[in-house]
């Protein structure tokens, strides 16, 4: 379905000498492999004070539904060692108002825009999707079939293979953009959940959202969220992303984007080892705006040391 | 790119009541004058546990010639704040900030009231401390109505004595000022402050403003500033959600950090 050409970046002079950083998704070129990953970085506004958005390789947008939600009651959040539980519940403006309000302002930069999609039916997964193939400035579409905040839609569709494949198949029907598929790892074969939607016609697959948990007040007996469990993300995930996004590498032929933990280029780079051509940078901006950017400058100086010529020869090479 | 993390110098962090800490920190000029209710996320450079960085309420601001000056005055309440409280003088914290796009704003009204409650005193001195130059006519036009568990609690007194003629201290134990809940002591004089003609101001914990909410009509211009864990700071993770009304007076979730952290007290919602 993907158009050859469609979503290609325009690479301006100086960003020329950089072509050894230059990854391709699905046909979609990105300047470089680090996106920042879909909700924990908004709409690009809220970090465009602190980060040069043109330097990023990609941005994945909040969570899209199709109309706007309001989110979960606080309290939504709890530190956790080494990371944090999130209960948001995909609070969003909606798919219309992004398309309106939100959209307009990411046009002003050349960078790649991906929309993380979300629906409570694969009926509104569809028409999500429908819409923002027609903005102008969405490069491709994230399938969010991982959240483990909500009670209809989301995990329900990407712990069950058949499910997640028919929401594939659904979306892909529905757009000529490339398609990635977030996983959840709230499963017992991640790899399993893959293929599936490799073979649904999948574009790509990003992975992990976040891991389920718990945290529970002592003097109160309640747990530290409204919502009782959330997802938790940070650096304490890290081990468990990159061994998923091993496991899924070694099954699939699509691309593999990784996510979990990543907090500097080293854990980047890790993922990248491990199988991962792209990878997306998420809790880690809310204590560094300026962590993503700076996790590009350390993959430039790694491939500068090491005298890797391009990104995509270190994709995979793991040695065991 | 306008904002920025600054690395801040602390050149002063001491208890100056049982867990209640002032530390003095000197940033880069870059750093813009904040207005009252604005607050910074602080980090302890290089060290990412714990993990999150914390909201603290600016509790005044100097500039010098080359560069300025933020006080932070904070309560102890786990283990990030515990760790600030440990740092020593010269120690290097990263912040980031003025934050928070919703501050108080200057009154212009004959009666102009503040309440706060324990640690609610941060943000109000800093808003008494510009009324002081800006809005205020005359010392007696503002009065401060400060409350605290105890006489050995009661924190920024000597600070808001500069700028304010009437304070009205109380504790729950009677050990400064009246034995009082801060919003008894209000309601006894609210007959006295004409709603059309008052501008009313409030930072505390959460039951201290759900007591003014109830107390206060819609009629009165009442500004508070919320709390809420937050994560990032900037709007962006949603996590520090509150329950507010928006222009229809619908139930909407608004962001204490980006949205807030001071809301018109008839929108706040009490769920």
């Amino acid at each position: 379905m993907f158009q050859e050409g469609q979503g290609y970046f325009q690479l301006k002079s100086e960003e020329k000498k950089d072509q050894a950083m230059v990854v391709e998704i699905a046909g979609l070129k990105l300047k470089n492999p680090v996106m920042t990953a879909s909700g924990t970085f908004g709409y690009g506004e809220e970090y465009s004070d602190y980060v040069d958005l043109n330097l990023l390789g990609g941005i994945v947008v909040k969570g899209l539904s199709l109309k706007p939600r309001p989110g979960n009651p606080p309290p939504r959040i709890m530190e956790t060692s080494g990371g944090m539980l999130n209960a948001v519940g995909l609070q969003n403006v909606g798919v219309d108002v992004f398309i309106a309000d939100k959209l307009p302002f990411l046009r002003r930069y050349n960078v790649a825009v991906i929309a993380n999609i979300y629906g409570e039916s694969y009926q509104e997964y569809a028409q999500v999707a429908s819409k923002l193939s027609r903005a102008e400035g969405v490069h491709a579409l994230e399938i969010n079939v991982s959240c483990p905040n909500v009670k209809r839609g989301g995990l329900s569709f990407g712990s069950d293979p058949r499910a997640a494949a028919e929401v594939t198949r659904r979306v892909k029907a529905e757009t000529h953009l490339p398609v990635i598929v977030k996983l959840t790892p709230n499963v017992t074969d991640i790899a399993s959940i893959a293929l599936s939607v490799e073979n649904a016609g999948a574009d790509a697959v990003s992975l992990i959202n976040t891991i389920t948990g718990m945290s529970i007040d002592l003097s109160t007996r309640t747990p530290h969220l409204k919502n009782i469990t959330g997802g938790l993300s940070g650096p304490s995930i890290k081990p468990v992303a990159l061994r998923m996004v091993w496991q899924v590498a070694q099954k699939v032929s699509i691309p593999v984007i990784g996510i979990g933990g990543i907090m500097t280029a080293e854990d980047a780079l890790e993922f990248m080892i491990a199988g991962a051509k792209a990878v997306q940078i998420g809790t880690a901006s809310f204590i560094n705006p300026c962590a993503s950017v700076e996790v590009i400058d350390g993959i430039r100086h790694y491939m500068h040391e090491n005298k890797i010529k391009n990104i995509a020869d270190i994709v995979g090479t793991l040695q065991t | 790119m306008a904002k920025d993390i600054y690395i801040g110098e602390v050149s002063r962090n001491e208890e100056v009541r049982t867990d209640f800490f002032l530390m003095k920190v000197t940033l880069p000029s870059g750093f813009v004058e904040p207005k009252p209710g604005q607050f910074v996320m602080i980090r302890i450079a290089g060290l990412n546990d714990p993990f999150l960085s914390r909201p603290l309420s600016i509790y005044s601001f100097a500039r010098g010639r080359s560069n300025c000056t933020i006080e932070l005055l904070y309560r102890t309440v786990g283990k990030g704040t515990r760790i600030l409280a440990g740092l020593i003088k010269g120690s290097l914290v990263e912040i980031s900030g003025p934050l928070g796009e919703g501050h108080f704003v200057t009154p212009n009204t004959a009666n102009i009231i503040l309440i706060a409650g324990g640690i609610g005193i941060a943000p109000l001195s800093l808003l008494a401390q510009n009324l002081c130059r800006k809005a205020c006519r005359g010392k007696d036009a503002m009065t401060f109505y400060l409350g605290a568990q105890s006489a050995d609690v009661l924190v920024g007194l000597n600070r808001v004595n500069k700028y304010c003629g009437n304070i009205i201290v109380c504790t729950d134990d009677g050990s400064a000022g009246m034995k009082a809940l801060v919003t008894k002591a209000f309601q006894k004089d609210l007959k006295k402050y004409d709603p059309a003609d008052t501008a009313i101001y409030a930072c505390g914990p959460r039951p201290m403003i759900r007591v003014l909410s109830d107390m206060l009509g819609p009629e009165y211009f009442c500004q508070v500033s919320l709390e809420e864990r937050m994560a990032c700071g900037v709007g962006a993770c949603v996590g520090c959600a509150v329950a507010v009304k928006d222009e229809l007076g619908q139930k909407t979730y608004k962001r204490v950090c980006a949205d807030g952290p001071v809301f018109e007290l008839k929108d706040v919602i009490w769920e």
